[in-house]
């Protein structure tokens, strides 16, 4: 019998003591294509990023091809026929297709080379029923072909292990089907294609197998065939415990958005006719997975990104044209999914940033100047009122933890009385403490009678935090529960099998 | 994952500074600027100036004579002004490297006032410092219009603007504002009452005050006042600002006007303090000048008139051994290059700690 292309055993890894991997365990054959599922931090591409020599695992074992290896770094997985294509593709925009493959593939000499790697280019696209040209530059074709520039490097450069990290995610529905069937035909060949997703519909139509991960850890691997997208969705979201209580009533409609469409910068439309309405003393939390028109959907509400069409309105007032400093005016704050774009100047100071919403108001002086004693005592009773330990008014913000930094976005946002807040992933990348410290501003802004708007990818805390849950899948919402909310039912609607 | 913050090469080992203190980061400014001066006294030395006359030429002859100190004080209001000019400009990350176009543009609305006799006399040369901040603000407006409309790089724009500003000065000096009295082309000279009063030291006249002051309001709105505010928060992230609720592209508009007004000021001081008429020389150099000025005062205006009383000092010095010795005036130009790139080399040493191994 054959041999299994890969067999990893008990893969341990950890990062500044968060484990990510927890004895993750893998196996995959010649000639399948084999489906790793999972949540956003679930562990799939920590896993791949061990195999590929990126990551050093703490403690497990490795076998391609029934040898067991170490894998010492990228070029030692590269030499053992391991490939990867990654979510961000490595390209250099200004080159050629051609140039960028013998990147990755040195050849001896230059012109030599770049006819050579033309002739496997076009040898491969056409094996694969690709049209792409070896001289065209990088930033001129489409992400799809870039997409298939990025296989045929890897291909070329002898992998038979081929690991992709999300393909489908950039890609139209047209090009994704294209790109599963150009999958099928490689397994075919006899590779051993791995294909990351959290898109079910994707792993039961073209994998041979599904592995589940959850937390680091390898719920299981099943046939494809013999399963359903029931069973992946609970083995990928578990069974915790749901929370019971009474959901908060909440008072009258505050924020209300009705047939909200916008794009992205390149022009795709990632909300597509999203309607829904959070009430006085209410949290929405809007749960999905990342990429389905939350970041598009926050930048609007933010009044950074104008929307093409649909309704915004903030008690009863449309306020979907307004300047942001118009909504703030009208009480809507942000507390933004990257604080380091629309949160906070890295460069400025603790005050400076503190006061950068309200100058102006006269909370800060005059309408002509800054009162420096003003920031200064209203900064410091901030940093006191909101805990954050070891920064003064004069601290550059750059030098703050992801925690202080994100209470002090929370300590301006939440200051005086909000009427809506929207807060995208508030949480993310911050430790249990700080975590918690979050959670507990946004519940007493809930309990001020804000209308508190959560978007969030992390399930946990959509369920934690949430009185109504609403769950974003292509930009529009597919499904409402009120509590106590299911899991597996918010899990399935998620991921597109209502 | 995480971030290496160490970083060893040979038997260096470098480390990642989290922040530093004020005082060694101006200790570390201090001594790349010392170092620039060394790496200048040996230039000065290879050029065949005896080692022990380059202390006496250039520092008591230029800073510790009547004359020289005038000269320097002279030279001083217009470089405070370009300074400030590219300092407030940069504050909101507007490229402004056309400072030298915006003068010009600010010595032609001052010698609008004479060619074309506007007002009454008295009032003539308040018309001309208007003329000159609407000359400077005017040919700001294009590539500010042109950046925030259509997105237009504003280097490309303002650079080329000052080709445009120079040949304008020439074909009027050639053809309808020519003085067919002078030696070289320039415009008739200003009467008495279109100058600048002097104050009775060398050349100088009331224009320093003028810089003084302007330098002073500029400190003032860039470090007190809400629009200040804004021009650092638009500054140091645009995106951020425009969430925060700050108006991000009138407060560029704003900062660039003012840029363009401090600039034209400067050629107005020197077309109605200096020349007493508009030349074709009235601008060459103070547009670079300006640029080096904000950068090594950090874009702060303060600093700008300590650094630009520097470079003014380094003028002076310049055009004595210019005279004296032969030298071509490129030396100037050198040793203000040679002290930027140590300026800009020290940054290194801000962010990074370097430990010997042994």
């Amino acid at each position: 019998m054959q041999a299994s292309a890969l067999q990893m055993t008990d893969i341990v890894k950890a990062f500044d003591g968060r484990v990510a991997l927890d004895n993750a365990v893998f196996a995959a054959e010649w000639g399948e294509v084999h489906g790793l599922l999972g949540e956003n931090g679930a562990g799939k591409t920590s896993l791949m990023n061990v195999l590929c020599g990126l990551y050093r695992p703490d403690a497990g074992r490795m076998a391609i091809d029934g040898t067991e290896h170490r894998i010492e770094g990228p070029g030692h997985a590269r030499a053992l026929g391991i490939g990867m294509v990654h979510q961000h593709f490595k390209l250099v925009q200004p080159f050629t297709v051609a140039e960028n493959v013998m990147l990755a593939n040195p050849q001896a000499s230059w012109r030599k080379g770049i006819a050579a790697v033309s002739d496997g280019i076009a040898r491969l696209s056409q094996e694969l029923g690709f049209e792409i040209d070896p001289a065209a530059r990088i930033d001129r074709i489409s992400v799809a072909e870039q997409q298939r520039v990025e296989i045929i490097k890897v291909l070329l450069g002898g992998a038979r292990l081929l690991i992709l990290d999300e393909p489908t995610s950039v890609l139209t529905d047209d090009e994704a089907e294209r790109l599963l069937q150009t999958i099928r035909v490689l397994a075919r060949r006899g590779t051993c294609v791995i294909l990351i997703t959290h898109k079910l519909r994707e792993v039961l139509a073209h994998a041979d197998r599904v592995t589940v991960m959850r937390g680091g850890r390898t719920v299981a691997t099943v046939a494809a065939a013999g399963t359903s997208a029931t069973d992946l969705a609970r083995m990928m979201v578990g069974d915790a415990p749901v929370d019971d209580t009474e959901p908060g009533r909440g008072g009258p409609v505050r924020l209300e958005i009705a047939g909200l469409t916008a794009r992205r910068e390149d022009g795709a439309s990632t909300v597509r006719d999203l309607t829904l309405a959070v009430r006085s003393g209410q949290i929405y939390g809007l749960a999905g997975v990342g990429g389905n028109g939350q970041t598009e959907l926050a930048e609007v509400l933010m009044g950074v990104r104008a929307p093409d069409q649909g309704r915004i309105a903030l008690d009863g007032t449309d306020i979907a044209a307004l300047h942001p400093k118009q909504r703030r005016a009208l009480g809507v704050r942000n507390v933004p999914a990257d604080r380091t774009t629309y949160g906070l100047a890295q460069e400025l100071s603790v005050g400076d940033n503190y006061a950068a919403t309200r100058l102006g108001s006269g909370t800060f002086g005059s309408a002509a100047w800054v009162s420096r004693r003003a920031v200064g005592k209203r900064t410091a009773a901030a940093l006191e009122a909101f805990d954050i330990l070891g920064a003064r008014v004069d601290t550059s913000v750059r030098l703050l933890s992801g925690g202080n930094a994100q209470k002090l976005v929370l300590a301006r946002e939440l200051d005086g009385r909000p009427v809506a807040i929207v807060a995208h992933s508030p949480t993310h990348g911050l430790d249990v403490r700080a975590c918690a410290a979050v959670h507990d501003h946004l519940r007493a802004a809930r309990e001020a009678g804000a209308a508190v708007l959560l978007i969030s990818e992390d399930l946990d805390e959509i369920l934690n935090l949430s009185d109504v849950v609403g769950v974003i899948n292509r930009g529009a919402i597919v499904g409402e529960l009120a509590r106590p909310v299911s899991r597996q039912k918010v899990g399935e609607l998620m991921l597109g099998h209502a | 994952m995480r971030a290496s913050t160490a970083i060893s090469v040979g038997r260096v080992n470098l480390e990642v500074r989290q922040g530093i203190a004020l005082w060694l980061h101006g200790l570390i400014v201090l001594a790349s600027i010392v170092v620039g001066l060394g790496i200048s006294v040996l230039l000065l030395v290879i050029s065949g100036i005896d080692v022990s006359n380059v202390f006496e030429e250039f520092i008591v002859l230029t800073f510790f004579d009547s004359a020289g100190l005038a000269d320097v004080l002279l030279e001083w209001a217009p470089l405070i002004l370009v300074g400030l000019s590219a300092a407030v400009a940069f504050r909101v990350q507007f490229w402004n490297i056309g400072i030298e176009g915006q003068f010009v543009w600010g010595a032609i609305g001052t010698t609008v006032v004479m060619i074309y006799d506007i007002g009454p006399a008295w009032a003539q040369i308040y018309l001309m410092f208007l003329g000159g901040i609407i000359g400077g603000m005017a040919w700001i407006a294009v590539p500010a219009v042109l950046r925030l409309r259509l997105g237009v790089n504003e280097i490309i724009s303002t650079l080329l603007l000052n080709y445009v500003a120079a040949l304008f000065v020439l074909n009027q000096l050639f053809g309808a504002w020519q003085d067919p009295a002078a030696v070289y082309y320039k415009t008739a000279q200003f009467a008495d009452h279109q100058r600048l009063p002097q104050i009775g030291w060398g050349q100088i006249h009331v224009g320093l005050f003028i810089a003084l002051a302007a330098a002073a309001l500029v400190w003032l709105v860039t470090e007190r006042s809400r629009f200040g505010a804004y021009m650092k928060l638009v500054g140091s992230n645009p995106r951020m600002a425009l969430a925060s609720g700050i108006p991000v592209a009138l407060t560029v508009l704003a900062a660039v006007m003012l840029s363009g007004a401090l600039s034209g000021l400067g050629g107005y001081l020197v077309a109605s303090g200096q020349e007493y008429a508009l030349t074709i020389y009235v601008a060459i150099g103070y547009g670079f000048s300006g640029i080096v000025i904000a950068f090594l005062s950090r874009n702060n205006p303060a600093a700008v008139v300590v650094v630009s009383f520097l470079m003014a000092g380094l003028y002076v010095a310049g055009e004595s051994i210019q005279v004296f010795y032969g030298l071509p005036e490129a030396l100037i130009g050198l040793i203000q290059a040679i002290i930027v790139i140590c300026v800009v080399g020290s940054d290194f040493f801000v962010r990074y700690r370097v430990r010997w191994m042994r």
